[in-house]
């Protein structure tokens, strides 16, 4: 590690000089990009630590962003206890679907969560006179001068905040019992988990972190649509995952930096892009199951000369 | 003296099956006990209901007086009740350490700082510190028998239900699990062993309940249950 | 009324047996291959262009059109199992459970937004196959309906005796109890993987080409029908072709009947896509094993 923290250093000079630099389309995919890599690092927090295989996870994203922007339009809430409000909701809502689904293992858990995502997206989208609909609903913004680099700096903030208490969580022995339960559920159990409380457990706290990211987007874009829930959304998601590498929150983050930025660049291609994505997500998945950047990452460790190995 | 264990009535049904039938089985702390019987007669599934992994149709489970049946398997495990399984599981691509400070951090109060020498301390008596860092999956058969052992020590177990700890180990090995079996039931620990190596179970233990199609049908000395009809009928014959 | 809720429950009962032939070939490629095809909407989609296509592109009659559809649908998916779906039979490839989920779900992906460029977002009504309605006393049917039930009906007869009396059948039959053994007496495995996933695209594929003239064609009409192909899957219980039957005929009709009776008719007609997904995930609460299943043994 001691070896890396130059890296680390020069990634954080690097990320806060970014949006001073960058013009501003450049600028509005680098907040994405923190947007995509939160909502990825608590999906792999959940899929690639604890086993927990959800599809359904961008509902959350949903959930926050629809909550805070009602709470905010029609409840007229300050948007910071509103988007507050939106987490908690996910949080108690993420904990709900833990529980019901205690039952389910891999594939069920992955339908179930998935039908869920369907449902609540379909009941945002019937309900339109509260929701707007498929025509979307309009969120207060967070900020209202021309320039967006203070959205910048507050998703940056976000994102370390989130990346530093999933790394604590996954540093922990929490992390020790949710990788025993995804190993071994069982053994888990007759090793004294207590299962049931760290399933739940993990299912509130990567719900809260996608409905935070949902909430910061409802509020960044000014914009909502049922469409932020839609299965394709989801589908991106773990493509980012996958290609970056899904059982490494930073391998995560950068996989979804990487896809983000690759979809802005090839905007050009239009539809083709998703195609890519999934074309890329089947290759990583066939041929480099870990995924690309940790591949990557492997390589360029055994490439460095001996003494800069890493731990 | 409170019975460290004890099933009263015991059953548990599959559908129409019984599997196990009204057992009542009395474990007092300090004993080494083995859980003997033909294949099918239910042994696996008895522990089971005492470990908590599956709950009993009907009957119940008492640990240390207290009511247990239908307590989740972790709240046997973190109160001192320990297992290991037929089939061994380990978390396979975590470190065999990581294997160990599963427990030892699952339990109640405890810390790293702890937790860790304790680990050392069961891999040393298990000779297998040299692993340590190694994924539990690169072990061979029997170094993970001994390490789902030492998972199950890591709860300071006050009780330890070992299902087939001899299978598909050699020789060799064998005499090395009855060595340590016999110095950690010296230190204190009360064992259950299930096993069909009759030889093995036979050098080990002391009292010996057999069962056959679900039912206890003898419960004594090693020499008391050879001589009873009863036994022998049931492993010679109808199958 | 009485005459509507018939004419409901009888076009419930055609998108039943529309929904069977989706969810048993979601089940015939579960029992042998192990996994959730997350795709199967997608080859189901990809028949119903298809049949479009042979009917306008080479002006064959619908019934043979049909078949040929479904043969390409076969086609499609020997390539994707060949070259995408080949870790699930080696034994070196961990979590194979999660490689299937993420895959298909993977080639779904990729096929939908395909299907988006090569035939546009906007969907795409066929032709009749047989313009005109049957009139039966109070019923009225589309003959496009008749011939999509009857066509059906024979398809999954044929399926069923494949299964019960063909030596293949018998061969995917015994893979899908226990690969090993199936091996060792002599059955090649590797193809009995294929021909399963193929097997359960041509139904797919199948069903898409029939529907096409009762409800149009876009690239997204897959997402729903996988969904609702889960929802009998698990209702029929994860392995069970003639549980998954019935309970298809079950949903078709109740899903109908939900539609007709909803108070609000604009929310009901859009409420009916969450009808059969909260079925499904009631199901999965209660019973994770379905109401006919054998109780399946956890994934690898």
């Amino acid at each position: 590690m001691r070896a890396v923290i130059p890296v680390w250093i020069g990634v954080g000079v690097a990320a806060l000089a970014y949006p001073f630099l960058a013009d501003p389309y450049w600028l509005t995919v680098g907040i994405l990009a923190i947007f995509y890599a939160i909502v990825t690092a608590s999906w792999t927090l959940l899929v690639g630590y604890a086993g927990q295989f959800s599809f359904g996870h961008v509902a959350f994203v949903a959930l926050g962003a629809y909550a805070s922007a009602l709470l905010v339009k029609d409840g007229g809430w300050p948007i910071p206890l509103a988007a507050l409000a939106a987490v908690a909701v996910c949080l108690v809502v993420g904990a709900g679907i833990g529980g019901i689904c205690l039952r389910m293992r891999g594939p069920y858990l992955a339908i179930f969560t998935l039908a869920f995502s369907e449902v609540l997206r379909i009941v945002i989208t019937t309900e339109n006179e509260v929701t707007g609909g498929s025509g979307g609903l309009q969120a207060a913004t967070l900020f209202h001068g021309r320039s967006d680099i203070p959205y910048y700096l507050v998703a940056l903030g976000l994102l370390v905040f989130s990346l530093a208490a999933m790394g604590l969580m996954v540093r922990s022995r929490w992390g020790l019992f949710f990788r025993a339960i995804r190993e071994n559920e069982q053994a888990a159990a007759a090793s004294g988990v207590r299962v049931v409380r760290f399933r739940v457990l993990v299912f509130a706290i990567a719900s809260s972190f996608a409905g935070l990211a949902g909430a910061f987007y409802a509020h960044y874009i000014g914009m909502l649509t049922p469409d932020i829930g839609s299965v394709d959304q989801m589908g991106l998601v773990v493509a980012m995952a996958v290609i970056g590498g899904s059982e490494s929150l930073p391998a995560a983050v950068l996989g979804a930096i990487a896809v983000e930025v690759l979809v802005e660049a090839l905007r050009a291609y239009g539809q083709w892009r998703l195609v890519l994505f999934g074309a890329l997500l089947l290759l990583t998945m066939r041929f480099a199951r870990n995924g690309l950047l940790t591949l990557g990452w492997e390589q360029l460790r055994r490439a460095l000369p001996r003494r800069v190995a890493v731990r | 003296m409170t019975a460290l264990i004890e099933a009263a009535g015991l059953t548990r049904r599959f559908g129409g099956i019984v599997a196990v039938n009204a057992l009542d089985l009395v474990i007092e702390p300090g004993e080494l006990v083995g859980l003997i019987g033909p294949n099918g007669s239910g042994k696996t599934t008895t522990i089971n209901m005492l470990t908590g992994h599956l709950a009993p149709s009907a009957g119940h489970v008492h640990l240390r007086g207290h009511r247990a049946d239908g307590m989740a398997a972790d709240r046997f495990a973190t109160r001192g009740v320990g297992r290991t399984f037929q089939i061994t599981q380990l978390f396979g691509r975590m470190t065999v350490m990581e294997n160990m400070l599963v427990p030892g951090l699952a339990r109640p109060g405890s810390t790293r700082a702890d937790a860790t020498p304790a680990a050392w301390r069961h891999l040393e008596f298990l000779n297998l510190a040299g692993l340590a860092g190694l994924p539990a999956r690169s072990l061979s058969g029997g170094q993970q028998k001994l390490l789902e052992l030492g998972r199950a020590l890591m709860l300071e177990p006050a009780i330890l239900f070992l299902d087939e700890p001899f299978a598909g180990v050699n020789p060799v090995l064998r005499d090395e699990i009855i060595v340590m079996v016999q110095a950690l039931h010296a230190g204190g620990r009360t064992f259950v062993v299930v096993d069909h190596d009759l030889e093995a179970i036979q050098r080990l233990v002391g009292r010996l309940v057999v069962m056959s199609r679900g039912t206890k049908i003898a419960d004594g000395t090693v020499a008391e249950v050879r001589e009873d009809p009863a036994v022998v009928h049931a492993y010679t014959g109808d199958a | 009324m009485t005459s509507y809720l018939l004419v409901q429950a009888v076009n419930g009962l055609v998108i039943g047996i529309i929904y069977a032939l989706i969810a048993s070939g979601l089940t015939v490629i579960f029992s042998i291959l192990k996994i959730v095809n997350f795709a199967h909407g997608e080859i189901y989609m990809l028949g119903g262009y298809f049949g479009y296509f042979v009917i306008t592109l080479l002006a064959i009659p619908p019934l043979p059109a049909v078949l040929v559809a479904m043969a390409l649908a076969f086609a499609v998916s020997v390539l994707l199992e060949r070259s995408l779906l080949s870790p699930l039979f080696d034994p070196r490839t961990e979590r194979k459970g999660d490689y299937g989920i993420l895959v298909t779900f993977g080639i779904s992906i990729l096929l939908r937004n395909l299907a988006i460029i090569v035939f546009g977002p906007f969907p795409l009504r066929p032709p009749s196959f047989w313009p005109g309605t049957l009139v039966v006393g109070e019923l009225i049917l589309s003959w496009d309906r008749v011939f999509a039930a009857a066509t059906g009906i024979v398809i999954l007869i044929a399926l069923l005796m494949f299964l019960a009396r063909s030596a293949w059948g018998q061969a995917l039959n015994a893979v899908s109890q226990s690969r090993e053994s199936a091996a060792i007496v002599g059955i090649n495995d590797r193809l009995a993987y294929t021909l399963a996933f193929a097997l359960g695209g041509a139904l797919a594929g199948g069903a898409g080409a029939l529907v096409g003239p009762i409800y149009a064609l876009s690239p997204s009409m897959g997402l729903v029908p996988d969904t609702q192909a889960f929802a009998i899957v698990v209702l029929g219980g994860m392995g069970s072709v003639g549980g998954a039957i019935i309970a298809a005929l079950l949903l078709g009709v109740s899903e109908s009947m939900f539609v007709a009776l909803f108070p609000d008719p604009t929310r009901g007609l859009s409420y009916a896509q969450a009808f059969s997904l909260v079925v499904l995930m009631a199901v999965l609460l209660i019973r994770p094993t379905g109401l006919y299943g054998r109780a399946h043994a956890a994934m690898e």
